[in-house]
């Protein structure tokens, strides 16, 4: 695969000459017309598009779905209605925070960023910088610059390696897709996509206050996680320094500005997701942002059964100090919630047994099977049942 | 991680491992305090992390026995095994680990049960999965932790013939498994 990744880059470089590399954005165009180089990078983009459109990566809520597309459309600048280009945006489940742009203008946001959201505004902004990528031709412009430099290299071998516990990214997207989303762009491409998209969200009447509040998400994940791959949104010095841009071109041209939020709408709609993307977080041992997620579905929803029960399987598995007492007393309040609900028995089963309250154990698993009878785990929990009785 | 395995290992052999086209008989891994008796016709491929055995290539079938340090992290969650875990409990980690490597396509879980190895506590996970190319691979996955160790003996086949084919040459190597340090649990 990386091989494979190797020589599409290399091949995708070598048959571009020297070119510009300051394109006029497709606005300012007569008509969109691609360049050879650009027309092929796109039929490239479409290839891996079907590809990841089609693979169990692509997260499936019609409602989310319809609602960012929305929101979207909300951005599209009006002087590039009726220009041969559209914007689509697709959801990947992924707890980690990264977004990206294909040249074509299909967008894709993992499920992660969209959870750190806290409104409406947070995601135009996300969104009309993705769209600045697009409409001001960054990608063709990135391929051709980084051609001659020795940031091509870098850039094979970002697309080429394994991220480890971030995956595969580059072998899942292809060579375009691992370009936007795991290079992402030079500094000035990312700073003009930083002036435009603040612009265009501004004008469609979203709070630009917002916009670095997006980044100041970034940021936190970015220390708490102790990232070091390169990825999309950089490194922590370039996210404090888009912060420090973003918080100048509000002082100098949004002073005093505001604009809608729409705080309530967009919690209302993502809630169902959060739950998803912090089962993934929880898989993948990311657990203080899954905690930080589950502890905001409680806050809205208190009696949210699930969100107990994993709440306290992240306590369970990252057992530190007073964790397992945390993870009891979040399983009870799940059985309180919805005593129908199968895993908080189980859990409460193994707690027990562990404690060596072997009768309340039995009782708790007896209880997981009696609501979830074909149960994956089913096995384990007869074997346990059948131990206890024989103890 | 399957799927990665599999992609990889054909390059990593060739590259650092000894390749021992034997008759078969008993293995025994000093390192590892571990021995399988290998089937007639199996090619061994041999590294100080892991015993690869393949009756024609790894891109068709594989099994796979690994004694890990515990504590080493894993490459696609940041779980951890812990001495003293049930079966169960690592069996969640090890399913967390292959569901979280975004490499691995379209993966179901068959079965989890927990079992009995060498005559001690393991779990056995059967798995399915797909490549980018659409090759259908199926894993029988069996763990266990024992002191400082987990041990892992894995058959990955392709689904279409090849995994019933030899799954009796792979039950025979895994009924053949002993442990020479008695393990803690």
């Amino acid at each position: 695969m990386s091989k494979t990744i190797i020589l599409s880059l290399t091949l995708l470089f070598g048959v571009w000459a020297c070119a510009t590399t300051d394109l006029p954005s497709v606005q300012s165009m007569d008509g969109l017309q691609l360049l050879p180089d650009e027309q092929r990078l796109w039929n490239r983009s479409k290839e891996e598009q079907e590809r990841l459109n089609t693979s169990s990566d692509i997260y499936d809520d019609p409602a989310l779905s319809a609602y960012v597309n929305q929101v979207a459309q909300k951005l599209f600048p009006e002087d590039l209605h009726g220009q041969e280009l559209s914007f689509q945006v697709y959801m990947i489940e992924n707890p980690l925070l990264n977004a990206f742009a294909y040249p074509n203008g299909v967008l894709y946001i993992h499920t992660g960023i969209l959870a750190r959201m806290e409104n409406e505004a947070q995601l135009a902004t996300l969104l009309s910088h993705e769209m600045t990528h697009v409409t001001h031709r960054h990608a063709v412009e990135n391929f051709r610059t980084v051609k001659n430099t020795t940031a091509f290299l870098a850039t094979v071998q970002v697309a080429a390696i394994p991220f480890g516990a971030y995956g595969n990214i580059a072998g899942m997207l292809g060579t375009v897709g691992a370009m936007a989303a795991v290079s992402g762009y030079s500094r000035d491409l990312e700073r003009e996509a930083d002036i435009e998209g603040l612009a265009r969200m501004a004008a469609a009447g979203y709070d630009p206050q917002e916009a670095p509040r997006l980044f100041e998400h970034l940021k936190q994940d970015v220390e708490e996680q102790d990232v070091k791959e390169p990825f999309f949104f950089g490194s922590h010095p370039r996210l404090q320094e888009r912060i420090t841009n973003y918080n100048e071109m509000l002082r100098a041209r949004y002073a005093g500005a505001s604009g809608a939020k729409n705080t309530e709408q967009f919690q209302q709609i993502v809630s169902p997701m959060l739950l998803d993307n912090a089962r993934l977080d929880l898989a993948m041992g990311r657990f203080r942002p899954a905690e930080r997620t589950l502890t905001r579905i409680l806050e809205g929803e208190p009696q949210n059964a699930k969100a107990h029960y994993y709440l306290g399987e992240v306590c369970r598995q990252r057992a530190q100090a007073d964790d397992r007492e945390k993870a009891e007393a979040h399983y009870r309040e799940a059985v309180e919630c919805d005593p129908a609900l199968p895993e908080p028995h189980r859990a409460l089963g193994f707690v027990y047994y562990k404690r060596g309250q072997l009768d309340a154990s039995a009782a708790e698993l007896q209880k997981y099977l009696t609501l979830s009878p074909d149960a994956p785990d089913r096995a384990y929990i007869i074997q346990y049942m059948q131990q206890m009785k024989s103890d | 991680m399957k799927k990665l395995i599999c992609v990889l290992i054909p390059f990593i052999i060739t590259a650092c491992a000894s390749r021992i086209n034997g008759g078969g008989g008993l293995y025994e891994s000093s390192t590892h305090h571990f021995a399988v008796d290998i089937p007639a016709g199996w090619v061994q491929l041999n590294t100080d992390k892991y015993l690869m055995l393949s009756k024609e290539d790894p891109f068709l079938q594989y099994v796979l026995i690994q004694a890990r340090p515990i504590d080493k992290p894993f490459k696609h969650t940041r779980k951890k095994l812990k001495p003293r875990m049930l079966p169960q409990e690592a069996a969640e980690i090890i399913l967390d680990e292959i569901s979280s490597d975004r490499n691995v396509v379209n993966f179901a879980l068959v079965e989890n049960i927990p079992v009995s190895l060498d005559g001690y506590d393991a779990f056995k996970v059967i798995f399915t999965y797909s490549t980018e190319n659409s090759l259908n691979l199926k894993t029988i996955y069996y763990g266990l932790l024992s002191q400082e160790r987990f041990y892992n003996i894995r058959y990955t086949a392709v689904e279409k013939y090849y995994f019933k084919r030899d799954i009796e040459a792979f039950e025979a190597i895994l009924n053949s498994f002993k442990l020479h340090d008695a393990p803690a649990g």
